[in-house]
Formats: C-alpha cells, sequence, structure tokens
C-alpha cells in the first residue's frame, strides 16, 4: 500500500519513464534499509520482553480499577441510586396535597366533596387569631338544600339561605362568612375582657349570644381609688365587630368634676375606635 | 321568719338526695363554708334538714332572706333534676323586617315579671342565669285572691335570641296564655306558637330544635377516613360461618346510616299519631271496610330512647329498611306528635 501511494505522488512530477524507474529504486533501497535496522536476534528478543512487560502492567492497572469501581458501588445505599419507584413519587405527591388541602381552612373558608355535595368550613379569625370553625353540609340537588350545620341557632341561616342559597350561592357564603366572623371577633373580644382585664370590672359582664350589647362597670386602675364608669355598648350592625353606640356614665347621679367629665368623653371615643380588649390594655398601660 | 317560708324550705332541702347535698347547697352559694361546717352531716337526713333550716333561721336576724333565695334553691334543685319535669318547646317569630335582636338581659327580666305582676296580683318569679347565655325563669302562681302555690311551679327556660323557649309543663293549664305572651313581649318578638314536641330530656330538646344533634361534619383535617368502616359485620368470625343474606345485611347496615347517621341520637320516650284516615283493608269485606267516614285512632311508640330503638329496628331483622318517613322525620321535623289524615 505505501509503495503504491508513493507511486501515485510521484506520478504527479515531471520527468520520462527512466526518471521513474530511478525512482522506485531509491524507494525500494529505503524499505530494505528499514526492514534491515531490528535484525539481530537479541534486539528482537528484548523488544518482545519490553513488550510483554508493557502488557502485563496495563493488565493489572485494568484488574485494579475494576476492584475498585466494585468497591465503590458496594457502599452505596440501595435508594441513593437513581430508582425511585413510581409508586413513592405518587404518595409523596398525595401527602403534599393532603397538607395543601389541610392548610387551606387559614384562608377563611374551604371546603370537601362529600358523597352528596360539598361540606363547607367557615373558619373565622379576628386580629390574626384563630377562632372557631363553622361547617354548612351542602346537598348538590336543584333546589339545592342544607343537610346539616354547626351554625349557632342565634346567627340568621335560615334567612341568608332563603335569600341567597338558590340565586347566589356565592353571595351566600360571603354573607354568612361576614356574619360569623364578626360574632366571632365581637365573641373574642368579650371573652378577653372577662378573662384577662377581670381586675378592671366591677361585677360581672352582662352580654347576649350574639354578643352585640355588652354591659359593664369598670375602673381605670384595678386597685386603689378610681372612678367607676359603667359602658352600655350596642353593635347595631351585625357586620361589624366595633361598637354603634357607645354610652359611658358615672355610676352617680351627681355632675361629674370636669377632669372625670374628660376621661368620660375620652373613654367614649375609645371605645368607638377600638376592639374592646385593646381599650383595657391602653388603660393597663397608663395605670 | 315567716312559718311557711321555713316550711317552704324544709321541704326543698329535703327533696335533695344526700349525694348531692353538698354540691346543691354550695352551687346555691347562700351559707358560706363556715356555716355549713358548724352542720353535721353525718346524722340522719332528717336532722340535717332540721340543723340547716334552723341555721337559716338564724341568719335571718342578720341578712334578709326572702323568698327569692328559697326560690334559688328550688330552681338548682330542679336544674340538677331536670329530666324529672316533661318540657313542651314553644316557637316565638318576629314580624319581617323587625329591627336587630338587641337583647339586653335585666331588660327582658324586668319586662316579663311585669306584665304577669300586672295581670296577676299574686306570683312569684325568680330568675337564675344559666350558660350559653340563657336564663331559667321559675313561676309560682296565684290568683287574685289566693297567694301563689310554691309547691307546683312552672318553669321556663329561655336562650337568648333564640326563637324558642322550654316551659315544664304546668298543671294549670289557663295561665299558659298569660306566660306566652309575657315571653314574646319580653323578649321582643311578635307570636308564639306551641310546638308537637314534648320529653322529659331538655338537653335533647335544645339539640333537636337548635339542629346540634348532627356535628359530624366531613373535612380535610379528620383523622378517621369515613369510608373506610367495616358495616357492623365481624371480620374475624370462623370461616365456616357463612351469611346466607350478607349483602342484604349490608344494604341494611348502610340504609341505616344514611337516615340516622352516625352520632348518637337525641333522647325522646314516645311519638304518637293520631290517625283519621279510612279503613283500608285487603279483603273487601269486613265492618270496618265499609266505612265513610276516616277510622280515629292513636298510636304510641314508647321507649327510654325511641329514637336509637328505632335506629336498632332493621338491623335487627325487626323492620324493613328504609323506615317509614314518618317513624324517621322526627329530629328533622323537630316534631313527635303527628295527626294523620287522608289526603
Amino acid at each position: 500500500m505505501e509503495l503504491e501511494n508513493t507511486l501515485r505522488q510521484d506520478s504527479k512530477c515531471h520527468g520520462g519513464v527512466l526518471a521513474h524507474l530511478e525512482r522506485l529504486e531509491t524507494q525500494v533501497s529505503k524499505s530494505h534499509k528499514k526492514l534491515e535496522e531490528p535484525q539481530n536476534a537479541q534486539a528482537l528478543e528484548a523488544r518482545i520482553h519490553e513488550l510483554k512487560r508493557l502488557q502485563d502492567k496495563l493488565r493489572a492497572e485494568v484488574k485494579q480499577r475494576q476492584a475498585r469501581v466494585k468497591a465503590s458501588t458496594a457502599n452505596v445505599e440501595p435508594d441513593q441510586t437513581l430508582e425511585i419507584s413510581e409508586q413513592e413519587i405518587l404518595e409523596r405527591k398525595q401527602e403534599n396535597m393532603n397538607a395543601i388541602l389541610q392548610a387551606y381552612r387559614f384562608t377563611g373558608i374551604s371546603g370537601k366533596l362529600t358523597s352528596q355535595g360539598v361540606c363547607v368550613c367557615i373558619s373565622t379569625a379576628f386580629e390574626g387569631n384563630l377562632l372557631d370553625s363553622y361547617f354548612v353540609d351542602l346537598v348538590m340537588e336543584k333546589p339545592l338544600w342544607i343537610h346539616h350545620h354547626s351554625v349557632p341557632v342565634f346567627i340568621s341561616l335560615e334567612e341568608i339561605s332563603a335569600k341567597y342559597l338558590q340565586t347566589n350561592t356565592q353571595h351566600f357564603r360571603f354573607v354568612l362568612c361576614e356574619y360569623l366572623n364578626t360574632y366571632s371577633g365581637r365573641k373574642h373580644q368579650a371573652d378577653r375582657l372577662q378573662s384577662d382585664f377581670a381586675a378592671f370590672l366591677v361585677g360581672p359582664l352582662q352580654r347576649n349570644s350574639l354578643c352585640n350589647l355588652l354591659s359593664f362597670t369598670y375602673k381605670v386602675k384595678p386597685e386603689g381609688q378610681s372612678f367607676p364608669f359603667c359602658a352600655r355598648l350596642l353593635y347595631k350592625d351585625l357586620t361589624t365587630t366595633l361598637p354603634t353606640d357607645v354610652t359611658v356614665t358615672s355610676q352617680g347621679t351627681e355632675t361629674l368634676p370636669r377632669m372625670w367629665e374628660e376621661q368620660r368623653a375620652a373613654h367614649e371615643n375609645l371605645f368607638f375606635m377600638k376592639p374592646l380588649h385593646q381599650v383595657f390594655t391602653t388603660f393597663a398601660k397608663k395605670g | 321568719m315567716d312559718e311557711t317560708l321555713a316550711e317552704f324550705f324544709r321541704r326543698t332541702i329535703l327533696k335533695i338526695p344526700m349525694t348531692e347535698m353538698m354540691t346543691i347547697l354550695k352551687t346555691w352559694n347562700f351559707l358560706s363554708e363556715n356555716q355549713l361546717q358548724t352542720v353535721n352531716f353525718r346524722q340522719r337526713k332528717e336532722s340535717i334538714v332540721q340543723d340547716l333550716v334552723l341555721l337559716l333561721i338564724n341568719i335571718e336576724y342578720h341578712a334578709t332572706l326572702r323568698l327569692n333565695d328559697a326560690a334559688h334553691l328550688d330552681i338548682i334543685y330542679t336544674q340538677f333534676h331536670r329530666h324529672q319535669k316533661i318540657w313542651d318547646v314553644f316557637q316565638m317569630s318576629k314580624r319581617p323586617g323587625d329591627n336587630i335582636d338587641l337583647f339586653d338581659m335585666e331588660e327582658f327580666k324586668s319586662s316579663f315579671k311585669k306584665i304577669l305582676q300586672r295581670a296577676l296580683k299574686n306570683v312569684t318569679v325568680s330568675f337564675r342565669d344559666a350558660e350559653e347565655n340563657s336564663v331559667w325563669i321559675r313561676i309560682a302562681w296565684g290568683t287574685q285572691y289566693k297567694k301563689p302555690n310554691q309547691y307546683k311551679p312552672a318553669y321556663v327556660v329561655y336562650y337568648s335570641q333564640t326563637p324558642y323557649a322550654f316551659t315544664s309543663s304546668s298543671q294549670l293549664k289557663s295561665n299558659l296564655p298569660l306566660l306566652g305572651q309575657a315571653l314574646t313581649v319580653a323578649s321582643k318578638h311578635h307570636q308564639i306558637v306551641k310546638m308537637d314536641l314534648r320529653s322529659r330530656y331538655l338537653d335533647s330538646l335544645k339539640a333537636i330544635v337548635f339542629k346540634q344533634y348532627n356535628q359530624s361534619f366531613e373535612t380535610h383535617n379528620s383523622t378517621t377516613s369515613l369510608q373506610e368502616r367495616s358495616f357492623g359485620l365481624d371480620i374475624n368470625m370462623d370461616s365456616r360461618i357463612i351469611h346466607e343474606n350478607k349483602v342484604e345485611k349490608e344494604r341494611v347496615q348502610r340504609v341505616t346510616q344514611e337516615i340516622f347517621g352516625d352520632y348518637p341520637q337525641p333522647r325522646l320516650e314516645f311519638a304518637q299519631y293520631k290517625l283519621e284516615t279510612k279503613f283500608k283493608s285487603d279483603l273487601n269485606r269486613g265492618i270496618l271496610a265499609e266505612r265513610e267516614e276516616p277510622l280515629r285512632c292513636l298510636v304510641k311508640f314508647s321507649s327510654p330512647h325511641l329514637l336509637e330503638a328505632l335506629k336498632s329496628l332493621a338491623p335487627a331483622g325487626i323492620a324493613d329498611a328504609p323506615l317509614s318517613p314518618l317513624l324517621t322525620c322526627i329530629p328533622n321535623k323537630g316534631r313527635n306528635y303527628f295527626k294523620i289524615r287522608d289526603k
């Protein structure tokens, strides 16, 4: 092959046949010289030895590397292999979904499908405090109807559902949510007043089921000389958590000295503006 | 102390069972710890009662012991023994468009008392606040000429801002309209109607009309799955036993569960059906079949716990499932008295 290639290359050069023959001659003598070099047997033998040694060395290296790979794969856990089963993936997805569905109640309104319809859960809150949850189990038929519920009897569920349930279910949920949240908020304020600020109260806190009328006597400072005031808070708007009417009076009938009169008026204002327990927190800080 | 008042105290305290004596006296909170300690509670009951009455007579010199305090004790006793009375349920209604109910308990009490006192010169009205913004009212009826009879009082339990009132069935039925009027006006309602619902178990009546008897709801937060429930069939049964009608049994369990739910049933003792229907017979003979007028008869179901008994009828094989809606509608319709006529 080599000879043929060189021949083809040379044929590109100039010159006649004799010149061509001359060239061929020189090529043959060159290749003869190459072949003649390692002619002695000793040199050949040495070369063979060398090649054998190299072969052994390479074989040993290959064996070592194979052993190392086997050892490293034996220490690895099966889980860390890339083959996680499909079932495990699905199980993790389901756990995730369940957790998200459970966390949904923090949005205030959530639901779960039932065999007949949906069970709506209204989780009430006030000022970042999660309060009671109320349920309404709806049956998806024409007409829509309520199977059972945990809404208190004094919240006019019948009225709200008569107005909105059939025509605008979303608005029904919204209105109910509003009523329940504000009721929960008012109840929370009254409960906090009774539990955290009992020392400020003179006598019991008078309240009703809807917590929309509160009547109590209080002192600005729990101990010591402090003028008792009578407060009467009315919440005429059931969609608010702040009172619509506030009356603060003194217990006696005689006219108050000016300092107390100013305080009385200031207190009236406070009850209008702030939630009940926060008003008393203000009293506690001042005293 | 007035002799009749002392006697009233004696008889009221005598009613109290010894096991409840201390609890009730402490709830009453009229006698202090020190005063109670002066009485030897290890005697016979009659002697204890005598000592207590003597103690009260002595107290009268230092504080004004009034009929009202005795009435309070009577209310507390009745609260502990509410199932000794039979309770009726009344439903009130407002005019449509009425203002929001700003219920003031003190206003209610004074208004109620005034209405009764204006109509009857002699009447004793006492109040005791109870849980969930409710009030127990005790009324001892008298007439224009007779003093109130303290031994046959009527009781009313009212939860504020609700349309329902529970009254103990009083023997003196003539005073019922007046009682109704006082309740309606004082609670700012317009009309009052007696419901066809009656029972000894006040808490069950409350659960029925307030619709609180079914409080199990499906949520994502519940730990028990509602679907994973065996329908009462024992899995660990011997495999050599075969239920011939297993499918039917499962169907009955399922239907019963759908109708009655998983919750404990409210407690009623009876259901009464007044039938005024024409007699229907398969055989076209007999005197009864030829009558044109409806046949009047009364069917009464009695049980220590009627609804639980009805629930167990189909699973026990005594009745077909589903049961007649006349029986299963009782808590939902809030009635256990029915009048059935031909349509």
